[in-house]
């Protein structure tokens, strides 16, 4: 087994770093972390036991190699098959139903005993079909299973070509429990173990195990983790030093704090037809929920509402050039009477009542698709909890699609706080912790949820006073985070109105481009150049429908300006970095402000970075490069000193 | 700002630069020229000689800029120096970047060499950490093989201490 792992990695190479949970949890002095121990031991011990869950849900069917060797659930091969032919079925419906339509019409009802032969033949080759599916997630199904070794999860699978999968223990990142909205009646679930380890990153999956396997099955992955790290003295203070802590800080766990996890507590109750009884775990030493109003105001300040606020907001533009128009139709006179004409339509009353109506009847539907959009993610966010169970975090949520994501405090690599424009209005915020996600697994559709795709948020809304609370709770070794900042260059606000204004500036842009078609349109179609009368005029009434759009433009372009121009002067004055002994922390601002903190040890390699205008003002862009992500992440920040930048790269070199 | 890490690349990786450059832009200004040569040979056309003067032109540039000005410049902005607990890699003519690359973060490390630079004795050595690599491009064999087996060694060293 360790010969595998080796050929896995190599033998010139050196492991991913597994870092020592000393590094991650930097704000216990050593005697602390020995005065730990001592409260904690029943826990220690009881994790030192070889199940230390209680009964194991599952029956060995057979032997692998000397270890019992567990299958999955039975409804691998049936919920597999339904879907399969479900799909089968409705594929050739959809196909066939004309065609069949179209023989009945051809041979007439004479004809109906022929239909009804083809379709008999059809129907038995349907029923071989479904034959053979069933054959094969049988086959599939006798030949996946999978072991508890004493040093690693291995996963046996495939019909024809035979595949096994070997997880040492101690490589495990995060485990997580899916259930799609079928699986959940049935109570089971799909287990992605994931190892974050080389470049095809790929999760293992167990698939389709009853809720009670997925949760003993997690918490006992975690628990041999623990033990192969024990021989470490660090690694195992590491969970005792959590677990001992007081649980008076958690909020007790099973009451519902909002209407969705009654929801959730019936889905738990009922459970599902094959859920198996709950599984008795490490009691929580910290645990939340969301409240009613942080749910509403999670689902209804979500990413779709900055989309709409600007949809709406340009509406309002477009009706308030409309009433200027409508206002002052003889001031917009000058350019000549057949310029005049739009005004003047939009000055009757009836025009402007017709525009009026459309642009209320624009803002509900705005309106119908942010609440629908707000309940897709209230529902999506339904039963959120988040807690934290000895050295692992686990986040719950999901009332219909159910996702319990659990991750290894060690594998953490950073905490995100983010602000999106709206939340920032409200001072609200969304708290994240990164970690290294896996590229695609097996069943690639339920990975591609938007809601992972930024790590595991630990709280999707709440006040922003609130984070020290939370992460003090949820992710104790993030304690040291250095409170103080690092401002930018006083450059920076120069470079940043530039940067942000100009060179990336959407409005400035726009502006541009209707200078030039406005430009370009005017030359094409000039009036008084027109040979003959009749094109002077037509050359004159399109002028008049184009020129009022480009001054909307303008308007849409100049409110764009000054949005940007704000969001500049906030990102200057805001942002910057700080770094302690074992953190840093990046802070950039502007219209919305994200705020990543970091371990020193997390942080894979470092540069500053400077183009040619830079190096005149003495400003240095640095990049802090962490495994987060797919592939690591990059977290920049524009326009620090020079000498800042320097002290950086030196802070970044190894203390010897 | 600092001052630049010790070492500098093998000279002659600039030879080898120059080659590489000059086997893409043969490459690519044969797939722009081509066409309009043909089209040339069949019908003779004032414009189409313009074109095909253009694309000499803007190629003969290309060529020069690539070939002959920047191989020195990229040579003399290329450093890396090999510290006790990390690699200090400064490179870039106009984006100038300065790389810290701690030893304890390096997960394994390489040594690489195409044809050409196997024609010119030269290698490169490949330092990767879990999120990407950072390649010294060329450097003498023996040389690429003593750090590689160097930035090894230290990444052992640092990992045990840690």
């Amino acid at each position: 087994m360790a010969g595998a792992y080796d050929e896995k990695y190599g033998v010139n190479q050196v492991p991913v770093p597994t870092p020592a949970p000393q590094q991650a949890q930097p704000s216990v002095a050593p005697q602390a972390q020995l005065g730990g121990v001592a409260p904690a031991m029943p826990q220690t011990a009881a994790s030192q036991q070889p199940q230390p869950y209680g009964q194991v849900p599952f029956q060995p069917f057979g032997q692998e190699g000397g270890l019992p060797a567990y299958h999955v659930h039975h409804s691998y091969i049936w919920l597999n098959t339904i879907r399969a032919v479900l799909a089968v079925l409705f594929i050739v419906m959809i196909s066939s139903f004309s065609s069949v339509l179209a023989v009945i019409d051809e041979i007439g009802y004479s004809g109906i005993g022929m239909v009804g032969m083809i379709l008999g033949g059809s129907g038995v080759l349907f029923l071989v079909f479904v034959g053979l599916v069933v054959l094969v997630h049988v086959l599939a199904y006798k030949r996946l299973y999978f072991t508890l070794g004493p040093n690693e999860f291995s996963l046996y699978s495939g019909i024809i070509t035979k595949k096994r999968v070997h997880v040492p223990y101690d490589r495990v990142q995060s485990v997580d429990a899916r259930a799609s909205l079928i699986q959940r009646v049935f109570g089971v679930r799909n287990v992605f173990i994931d190892t974050a380890g080389g470049a095809a990153n790929k999760a293992v999956l167990v698939p389709s195990v009853t809720k009670a396997q997925a949760e003993w099955l997690t918490a006992e992955l975690y628990a041999r983790k623990r033990q192969v790290l024990a021989p470490q003295p660090t690694a195992a203070s590491a969970s005792p030093q959590v677990a001992g802590q007081p649980i008076a800080a958690a909020v007790a766990p099973q009451q519902p704090t909002n209407v969705l996890d009654y929801g959730k507590q019936a889905w738990d109750e009922v459970g599902g037809v094959f859920a198996g009884a709950p599984v008795q775990e490490m009691v929580p030493s910290f645990e939340y929920g969301m409240t009613n109003k942080q749910l509403f105001l999670a689902g209804l300040s979500n990413n779709t509402s900055f989309v709409l606020l600007v949809l709406g907001f340009l509406a309002a533009v477009g009706q308030v050039a409309d009433f200027a128009g409508a206002l002052f139709p003889q001031q917009t006179d000058q350019a000549g009477q057949a310029l005049d004409s739009l005004f003047v339509q939009a000055a009757d009353p009836l025009v402007g009542m017709s525009i009026a109506a459309s642009i209320v009847g624009i803002l509900v539907v705005l309106a119908i698709v942010w609440v629908l959009s707000a309940i897709g993610s209230c529902i999506s966010y339904g039963g959120f909890r988040a807690r934290r169970v000895g050295d692992r975090v686990e986040v719950e949520r999901g009332l219909l699609q159910h996702t319990r994501q659990s991750i290894s405090i060690q594998r953490v690599q950073a905490v995100v706080v983010k602000q999106s424009v709206i939340r920032r209005l409200i001072g609200y915020c969304e708290v994240s912790l990164d970690k290294i996600d896996a590229a695609a697994s097996d069943d690639a559709g339920q990975q591609k949820n938007s809601l992972n795709a930024t790590g595991v948020v630990v709280h999707p809304f709440c006040k922003l006073a609130d984070v020290p609370a939370i992460l003090t709770g949820l992710v104790p070794e993030y304690a040291g985070i250095p409170q103080d900042r690092t401002p930018l260059a006083p450059v920076a606000l120069r470079r940043g109105i530039i940067r942000r204004c100009l060179i990336q500036g959407g409005g400035f842009w726009l502006a541009v481009a209707v200078v030039i078609i406005q430009a370009i349109m005017n030359a094409l179609f000039d009036p008084a150049a027109a040979t003959t009368m009749r094109e002077a005029q037509e050359n004159a009434q399109l002028l008049a429908l184009t020129n009022p759009i480009c001054f909307v433009l303008y308007g849409i372009a100049l409110a764009c300006f000054v949005l940007e121009l704000v969001s500049a002067i906030r990102w200057a004055r805001e942002s910057g970095f700080a770094v302690n002994r074992q953190f840093m922390k990046v802070v950039n601002g502007g219209l919305s402000r994200e705020e990543r903190s970091f371990p020193r040890t997390k942080i894979q390699y470092g540069y500053a970075r400077t183009n040619p205008f830079q190096r005149l003002s003495k400003v240095a862009t640095l990049n802090a490069r962490t495994a987060a992500g797919i592939g690591g992440t990059t977290v920049s920040l524009w326009d620090v000193s020079e000498e800042d930048a320097d002290a950086w790269l030196d802070w970044l070199k190894p203390r010897s | 700002m600092r001052e630049l890490p010790s070492e500098q690349l093998d000279p002659r990786i600039k030879s080898v630069w120059r080659i590489n450059d000059a086997i893409w832009i043969i490459l690519c200004f044969l797939i722009c020229f081509i066409p309009f040569a043909i089209v040339g040979s069949v019908e003779d056309e004032s414009w189409v000689t313009v074109v095909m003067a253009i694309i000499g032109a803007f190629f003969a540039v290309l060529a020069v800029v690539c070939l002959v000005v920047l191989p020195p410049i990229r040579y003399a902005r290329w450093r890396y120096q090999m510290s006790e607990g990390f690699l200090d890699i400064a490179r870039g003519i106009f984006w100038r970047k300065r790389f810290v690359i701690p030893f304890i973060r390096v997960q394994n490390t390489d040594t690489r060499q195409g044809p050409l630079m196997r024609a010119f004795g030269l290698s490169s050595v490949t330092v990767a950490t879990a999120a990407g690599e950072h390649e010294i491009p060329g450097i003498s064999t023996a040389q690429a093989e003593q750090l590689r087996d160097h930035a090894a060694e230290l990444a052992r060293i640092a990992r045990e201490d840690v």
